[in-house]
């Protein structure tokens, strides 16, 4: 875990932007008895946002919706890798059943 | 791998650039080669407080060095991992408390599966997968004259029913804005509260009018004691002082109270102005009109010469 400072050095973060990005929510530091902490995590995803502004050239309002619709993909992939693992313990005769019913659900629909 | 150089020179990691050359001369004149002659450990050690002095000697190499874009020996660093890796090492990557599934609950409403993936954990979760900073509170709150002039402790009532104890700093003023930082909303998710704002009405006094950092007021005095002078009780922001009047004292006279004003930041305060106003006394007086009808100086007494009222 990073303290404040190390954080803020790591980042290429001013203090008064990584108050303002934790504010937004765009990071969430640790909080426990002490002062706040940051895991490497919080940093790539500083570097993320850093990248999503400097170089990509999205300002603060596209910033906050990216991050929304990454952390609900990252949610989506998480669920879906449950359910693939989920399934993968099914006995055979199950599992194929399954790839039919989606195949059937995929094939052209005429008119 | 090459150690710390900031630990193989002795140094903090705030160290100044001359704290940096010191450490680095001292260790170099104990470590020279020359000076060691047969001693391979004292070599070892030399080259690597060199080659730690060659990166941290150097504030621009010190400052990538720091930002971690280059390593120990001076080679660039890759890039320490995307947040994607993060993301997709599930709970022990770290990023498990931005990960959101509230957007697919409705795939829960008629799927045990589903819900069972989506529903029950979006639930569990409590929200937890939206943060947001609460929202701002307003507030428009009227305070008394004397309250606003010495300070004082205001209780609001809230809408949910609790209540907010409010200290209002002496000396504020109409229209300021009070923000109590966390007193509003509470955050979501995580979110940090909003704050309570609190717009400052201050209502007039019957008496005092402020200006500023001090206090007037208009304070009537009999004709006898505009004419002889004498104490009386002025009223002040903080209780009644005794004043004198002086002699001949005349309506629009100001006089000043040191230290009676508002209170400021610093604990001094200013000054409260009293402008006399010499009243008559309310019944006409048979004694007082026989006495200025004799009074031939009053007769001769013009206050409206040169123009003056």
């Amino acid at each position: 875990m990073l303290e404040y400072q190390e954080f803020c050095l790591r980042a290429e973060l001013e203090g008064e932007v990584l108050e303002t990005w934790i504010a937004a929510g765009w990071l969430i530091p640790e909080t426990g008895e002490g002062p706040r902490r940051f895991s490497e995590a919080d940093l790539a995803r500083a570097r993320l946002i850093h990248d999503l502004h400097d170089d990509l050239g999205v300002n603060d309002e596209g910033i906050a919706i990216i991050l929304d619709l990454l952390d609900q993909m990252h949610g989506l992939r998480h669920s879906l890798r449950e359910l693939s693992a989920a399934l993968s313990v099914l006995p055979e005769p199950m599992r194929a059943r399954i790839q039919e019913e989606l195949r059937a659900r995929r094939l052209p629909t005429r008119v | 791998m090459s150690a710390d150089p900031y630990t193989v020179l002795g140094v903090k990691r705030d160290a100044s650039q001359d704290e940096i050359r010191k450490a680095y001369r001292k260790l170099a004149k104990k470590l020279h080669p020359d000076l060691n002659p047969g001693n391979k450990d004292a070599e070892e050690r030399f080259k690597e407080v060199s080659s730690a002095y060659d990166l941290l000697g150097d504030p621009e190499k010190r400052a990538r060095f720091d930002r971690g874009e280059i390593d120990a020996t001076g080679a660039e660093t890759p890039r320490q991992g995307y947040y994607r890796d993060f993301a997709e090492a599930g709970p022990q990557g770290g990023a498990g408390r931005y990960e959101s599934r509230a957007g697919f609950a409705d795939f829960a409403e008629n799927d045990d599966i589903f819900a069972e993936l989506f529903g029950r954990r979006a639930a569990g979760a409590g929200g937890e997968n939206i943060r947001m900073r609460g929202a701002d509170l307003p507030f428009h709150l009227h305070v008394d004259f004397l309250d606003a002039v010495n300070g004082a402790t205001r209780r609001l009532s809230l809408p949910d029913g609790s209540t907010l104890d409010v200290t209002i700093p002496p000396g504020i003023r109409d229209g300021q804005l009070m923000r109590l930082k966390g007193k509003g909303r509470p955050g979501l998710g995580g979110g940090p509260p909003g704050d309570a704002l609190i717009e400052i009405e201050v209502l007039p006094h019957p008496v005092f009018r402020r200006q500023g950092d001090d206090i007037h007021l208009d304070l009537p005095i009999s004709l006898a004691e505009a004419v002889l002078g004498g104490r009386v009780d002025v009223p002040t922001p903080t209780g009644p002082v005794m004043m004198t009047i002086p002699k001949g004292a005349n309506s629009g006279t100001v006089l000043r109270i040191r230290g009676k004003g508002v209170a400021r930041k610093d604990g001094s305060r200013g000054d409260e102005y009293v402008t006399l106003s010499v009243r008559l006394p309310k019944n006409p007086d048979p004694e007082l009109e026989k006495f200025v009808a004799a009074w031939e100086a009053g007769k001769r007494d013009n206050p409206r010469e040169g123009g003056g009222a």
